[in-house]
Formats: C-alpha cells, sequence, structure tokens
C-alpha cells in the first residue's frame, strides 16, 4: 500500500499544496518551521482520521474555516480515493471513493500507520495515558471489535465519571446506577485487557530484536504490561466505591493500565541517558509497525519526523541498515539536514523522491 | 430578507422558528394565509392553541391524551398484562404504526445520561414501578434504542423491577427485514450471530 498523491487545502500552515510521493522514500528537507512535520501530520490524519498533535480546531490554517485533505492511494492494486473535511465544531466527514463513512471507526486500521517523532519519548517520560494512547493506537488498526469496546467503554466511563461529579455533597448515591454503570464496563473491560497483554506479549520479543540492532547489544530491555483489575472487576468497583465517591471519579479500571519499561532491569526514565531513551523509544515504535504489518494485508506507511536527530553516527547507520534490510513499505522522512539525508538516501541504491519545503510551500527536487 | 411591514415580519420569524421550516417556506405560508379570507387563518390558529391549552399526559402511560388517561390505556381490549416501555412520544407513536402491538405503553421521556443533566429520578421510573407493584403485569418489554445510554436505562430499570418476577424482554436487534448481510456493519451482524433465534418451521 502507498500513498500517490495527497492535497493539502488549509491544513495548519499549508494553503493549497499538492505533492505527488513516491512509492518507497520520500524525503522533505526545510529548515525549522517550514512545514515538513505539518505534511506527515496530514497523512497521519488521512489514516487516523485525528491530527497526531493538535485539536482539530488547531489544525486548520490560521483564520481558516476549515480543512481539508485528499488522498490518493493504492491498496492491493487498487486505487482509493480519501477526502476529509473538517470544519471544526462539526461533524468530521471522511469519504472513501466519494461516499461518505457512517462511522470513523470504520475507516480506522484500512490504511494503517505508523509516525515516529521526537516527541515519543514522553511516551517514557510522561504519565500512563501516553503508553496507554500507544498501545489502544496499535490495537485499534489490528481489530475493529476492539477499537468499538474502546470507544463503548470511554462512554460508560465518562457518564459515570459525570455521576459521580453530580452528586450533591452530603446526599445518598444512587447505587443502583452505579452498579449498573459497572456492570456495562465488565465486558468491554476484559476484552481490551486480554488483547492489550496478548499484544504486549507477540510485541516484546520484536521490540528486543529491534533494541539490540540498534544499540549494538549494549544493554538487556524489557516492557511489561501491567494491570490491575483481575478476574473479578464487578468486586473490585464495588470494593472501591467509596474512595471513588470521595474522589468523584471512577479510580480502578484498564483505563489505569500502564507499560512498564526497562532498561537493565532499572527503570528506563530513572536510569537512562538521552541517547538510549532515544534508542529506546526507536525500537518500540519500528516494533510497533512491525506489529503491524505482521497482522495485515498491507504494510503500514512509516512517517518519520526528525529521527537522527540525537543519534550518534554509529546508532543512526545502524538504524539505516536496519530498514534497507526489512523491507518497509512507504516511508515519509524529514530533516533538517539536506546533505545527510541524499547521502543517505543515495547509500540505499533504491529510488527515492526529494522535496523542500518551504514556508508551506513543497517543491521536488 | 426585507419586510415593508414588521407584522409580517414578526408573523414569518414565528413561522420560522418552528423545526424544518426555513424563512422563505415561513414567508410562502405568510403570503398564502394573506390571499385566504380572515376568519380561516382564525381557522387555523384555533386548533393549535386549543391543543396547546388543552392537552394532557396520561396519568398512566404520560403518553398524550385529551383527557386524564389516555385512549390506549383506557381501552379494554388492549392486554393490561404487556407494558412496552419507549423514550418517548415518537417511539411510541412508530410502535402503534406498525399494528403489531396490543399491550399497553410507559413514556419514559429520555434515557438516563448524566452528560445531558438526566438521571434516573428526571425519567418516568416511579410510575412503572408503582404500576408493576399493582400486580397486573407479567411482561415489560424494553423498547428502547440500543445506544450505551440506552442500555444503562434497560439495565437500570431491570435492576429496579427485578424482584417483582416479571418477565422482562427487549426488542429484538439484528439485521433488517429485506436488507442484505453484507451491508450489515460488523457489530450488528456479530450480534446477530451471538443472539441468533431458532428458526420455527410450522408458522
Amino acid at each position: 500500500m502507498h500513498l500517490k498523491e495527497i492535497t493539502l487545502t488549509h491544513f495548519k500552515n499549508y494553503d493549497i499544496q499538492k505533492l505527488e510521493a513516491g512509492p518507497f522514500l520520500n524525503c522533505l528537507t526545510g529548515l525549522n518551521g517550514m512545514g515538513k512535520t505539518n505534511l506527515l501530520d496530514a497523512i497521519y490524519y488521512l489514516c487516523m482520521c485525528k491530527s497526531n498533535f493538535n485539536l482539530d480546531r488547531d489544525t486548520r490554517q490560521f483564520g481558516k474555516e476549515f480543512f481539508r485533505v485528499e488522498g490518493h492511494f493504492v491498496r492491493k492494486n487498487k486505487d482509493e480515493k480519501i477526502v476529509c473535511k473538517v470544519i471544526p465544531g462539526k461533524k468530521k466527514v471522511f469519504e472513501a471513493n466519494d461516499v461518505a463513512y457512517k462511522k470513523l471507526s470504520e475507516h480506522i486500521g484500512l490504511f494503517p500507520v505508523v509516525m515516529i517523532r521526537p516527541g515519543d519519548t514522553s511516551l517514557a517520560l510522561e504519565g500512563s495515558e501516553d503508553r496507554r494512547r500507544f498501545l489502544d493506537n496499535t490495537l485499534c488498526q489490528l481489530d475493529v471489535i476492539y477499537l468499538n469496546h474502546l470507544i463503548t467503554y470511554n462512554k460508560i466511563l465518562k457518564q459515570r465519571n459525570i455521576y459521580l461529579k453530580s452528586i450533591p455533597y452530603g446526599s445518598r448515591p444512587n447505587e443502583q446506577l452505579l452498579k449498573t454503570y459497572d456492570l456495562q464496563l465488565l465486558e468491554p473491560a476484559k476484552y481490551i485487557q486480554v488483547r492489550r497483554r496478548e499484544g504486549l506479549e507477540e510485541l516484546r520479543p520484536i521490540f528486543n530484536q529491534y533494541y539490540a540492532r540498534i544499540s549494538g547489544g549494549a544493554e538487556q530491555v524489557d516492557c511489561q504490561y501491567q494491570s490491575k483489575v483481575d478476574e473479578n472487576f464487578e468486586a473490585q468497583l464495588e470494593a472501591v466505591r467509596m474512595k471513588d465517591l470521595q474522589l468523584r471519579r471512577t479510580t480502578v479500571g484498564i483505563h489505569k493500565d500502564d507499560l512498564i519499561f526497562k532498561l537493565n532491569d532499572y527503570n528506563l526514565k530513572k536510569t537512562g541517558s538521552q541517547g538510549q531513551l532515544k534508542s529506546y523509544i526507536l525500537s518500540i515504535k519500528l516494533a510497533q509497525y512491525e506489529y503491524i504489518r505482521q497482522h495485515k494485508e498491507v504494510k503500514p506507511i512509516l512517517l518519520l519526523d526528525d529521527i537522527f536527530d540525537k543519534l550518534d553516527a554509529n546508532r543512526v547507520r545502524q538504524l539505516l541498515e536496519l530498514l534497507l534490510e526489512n523491507d518497509f513499505g512507504q516511508i515519509f522522512l524529514t530533516d533538517t539536514h539536506e546533505s545527510r539525508t541524499t547521502e543517505i538516501a543515495d547509500s540505499l541504491e533504491r529510488d527515492y523522491k526529494k522535496f523542500h519545503v518551504e514556508k508551506g510551500r513543497i517543491e521536488e527536487k | 430578507m426585507n419586510f415593508s411591514s414588521k407584522l409580517i415580519e414578526e408573523a414569518v420569524q414565528s413561522f420560522a422558528s418552528l423545526p424544518g421550516i426555513g424563512k422563505k417556506s415561513a414567508l410562502r405560508i405568510i403570503l398564502h394565509l394573506l390571499n385566504q379570507d380572515t376568519n380561516l387563518t382564525e381557522q387555523f390558529c384555533d386548533p393549535i392553541l386549543k391543543m396547546r391549552r388543552h392537552i394532557k399526559t396520561c396519568k398512566e402511560c404520560h403518553n398524550l391524551s385529551d383527557a386524564e388517561t389516555c385512549e390506549i390505556c383506557i381501552n379494554i381490549h388492549r392486554d393490561k398484562s404487556l407494558i412496552c416501555v419507549v423514550e418517548n412520544i415518537r417511539d411510541l407513536m412508530a410502535i402503534e404504526d406498525t399494528g403489531q402491538y396490543r399491550g399497553r405503553y410507559h413514556v419514559l421521556g429520555g434515557v438516563i445520561s448524566p452528560i445531558e443533566g438526566v438521571g434516573p429520578q428526571d425519567l418516568n421510573i416511579e410510575t412503572l414501578e408503582g404500576r408493576i407493584a399493582k400486580g397486573d403485569v407479567k411482561e415489560v418489554i424494553m423498547a428502547i434504542s440500543p445506544t450505551i445510554e440506552g442500555e444503562t436505562t434497560i439495565f437500570y430499570i431491570s435492576k429496579k423491577i427485578k424482584e417483582k418476577n416479571i418477565r422482562v424482554s427487549t426488542i429484538a436487534r439484528g439485521v433488517s427485514f429485506g436488507g442484505e448481510l453484507e451491508y450489515a456493519d460488523e457489530v450488528t451482524l456479530g450480534r446477530s450471530i451471538v443472539a441468533r433465534v431458532p428458526y420455527k418451521t410450522n408458522q
């Protein structure tokens, strides 16, 4: 699968821009703040129905009402036209071959995508939310039932939390309503937990391999799934009832799950150096790509945003060899150093396309 | 739109405030009324005013009614032991239109959704319990939309009336009649397979 052509209208710093991409490697170079990452985000948007960075209202060009992205993909030897039209605050429209989807969830997973960007270090440094989002992002692209269960779980949780917040101080809560929400949470929670556990078990060995390659086997790494939800989730919910009522939110559930990142048996966040952190995150994201690829009939699009930054020359070479020998599909890559990218791309001995990005305009070189 | 008359402008605005009617349609209606006799406009307005002033809510089922109790609840030919629980009056009318149902109704007035500020106490759940407590009811049919909030409502009510030892059922969900399998979405089709029904040959 690959993207043949993309047209952005009022997307971030682009007014109207068309780009014809090559089926293998596409390199975008330019100075800071010119719009390299924004183009990657537009591709991400077409695949995932949302930006990897911003809310919709911040995704449109400054001062404009709407934005639109049109993409022509080739998927299983068939041309597919995907259009998204977004007026922030109104309903988002996604069309496949001129027919609008009834639900966005029908689109997610058809055009798998993995984006690797410098901000991904938040996976290790920030709270558990980012790590859950990483797991969900992976599993949602593979399993539409997972996606539906996740949507359901989040909706019920939101209703439950709003109910907890709405109980006037000093008055008795409606125990039966809370029980109703508890029971409704059980089925989606169970499915989500099982899939997360299975998914991580499959992801772990791939991740270990990648890390060994990129770091040259310097350190031992591991990644564990942690969930406090046990066999009897219903009883757990009941056990924390008083706490939930006091804190006015749901304090137990799969929305508290986490991933534990370990480096040589220590917590990565506490002991890892900048370079180790970067290699770690890069490996886990490449593992995500590989895992999705193994379960899909099509190769995901790989978006690499500024990944050569912070890696030493050795690690960059390792990474490139890896990209070369593993048959990756279509890649979009951004870099501020044109010469570095050219050198790398030439060494791959495959066709590639080079683009120069300047102030919201893209030119093929 | 510019109007030469303030009176017309106000009348147009009134009509345009109704659902499904824009300013142009509103003007068309006003000009039509102006072309007719004055008393025809009165004849038009009177039933609306009368309806608004005298309409009641049935004290049994909360359906709209001319009297204290609605036509359905006083009809002795309708099965007292069967109550169909619906969200609103439009749903009740939709089920009535099928001509397939001969029991009675209970209009909840919405579904439980704390986000929208609707809790169980805002719905007609207590009156439903009251009706069931009288003892004539054998089955309650939940004809509520299969949304998450609808499910919450069904769950909640079933728990409330569990001890009363009556049958609680929900309307069947799945592939629509005359529909084709390949066009049904995965969730619906998946559930239809799980909740399949025995096939009856002698009917």
